[in-house]
């Protein structure tokens, strides 16, 4: 999986590319807590090219939103697929993870 | 024609996951299987993989989990077979989906996942073996027949 970092008037995006699996979620983490730790409080993470994703890349999600509420950050997801959607919503994460159309919402968000 | 059943074994290393996800979808491609169906089925039998060899083994050693995917009639079938300790997850309590983000444990979620993604999740032990055997339905059946005639 590609991770793509950006910055953009003071919002870190991370754009996910490829499968966010057990095998990949561990590289993700270390980027999105990096950033947490380096004082990030707005963060915006970009679905549009993600084609996978499993329960650890929820926890991941689950963890890092947890961690920037502690902090008085937030994170927004945007532009998921359909499919990555569904999963959210079996899993229940759709009714508490602010989950937005487009990368535009997700800036306007902010 | 193409091959109704396949059977592989997978290493109980994370990196096999790629491998699973190989073989689903080129089997999926060669009986003309939806994307979403694919998608659906391969992160199902991702979270019953992970788990078995995030928590089946014990040892160092290397352990083979033996996976077979058959067509039949209107439906795939699927057999997971590893030699780890017993478990079954089919007992697993269900997570409470209705929690706060504060209250939310991620405990369980693969499973529900997976249960909900097949029609139908068994376990049986069997000669010092864990067996799942999981059902699915396919709602938009392409017969990879019809299409070539198109």
């Amino acid at each position: 999986m590609e991770i793509i970092e950006e910055n953009h008037g003071g919002i870190n995006i991370f754009k996910l590319n490829g499968r966010l699996d057990s095998n990949t979620s561990q590289g993700f983490e270390k980027k999105i807590f990096q950033a947490i730790d380096d004082g990030s409080k707005s963060m915006i993470v970009d679905f549009k090219d993600l084609d996978y994703i499993s329960s650890a890349g929820l926890r991941v999600i689950l963890k890092a939103t947890k961690a920037l509420k502690r902090e008085d950050g937030k994170m927004l997801l945007c532009d998921m697929q359909d499919y990555v959607k569904e999963v959210f919503e079996i899993a229940g994460f759709d009714s508490f993870l602010p989950i937005v159309g487009t990368m535009d919402d997700a800036l306007q968000g902010f | 024609m193409a091959k109704n059943k396949i059977s592989f074994k997978l290493k109980n290393k994370l990196s096999e996951l790629d491998t699973l996800c190989q073989k689903l979808e080129g089997f999926g491609e060669s009986i003309g299987l939806s994307p979403k169906f694919v998608f659906e089925t391969n992160l199902a039998l991702d979270e019953l993989f992970t788990n078995i060899i995030s928590y089946g083994y014990s040892d160092k050693k290397v352990h083979h989990i033996s996976v077979t995917i058959s067509l039949q009639d209107s439906q795939l079938l699927f057999s997971i077979e590893d030699d780890g300790m017993p478990f079954n997850p089919t007992e697993v309590d269900e997570p409470d989906l209705g929690c706060t983000i504060e209250e939310c444990k991620i405990g369980g979620l693969g499973i529900h996942l997976a249960k909900n993604l097949m029609d139908e999740v068994c376990y049986q032990r069997c000669k010092d073996k864990n067996i799942l055997t999981l059902r699915k339905h396919i709602q938009d059946p392409r017969p990879a027949k019809k299409r070539m005639k198109g």
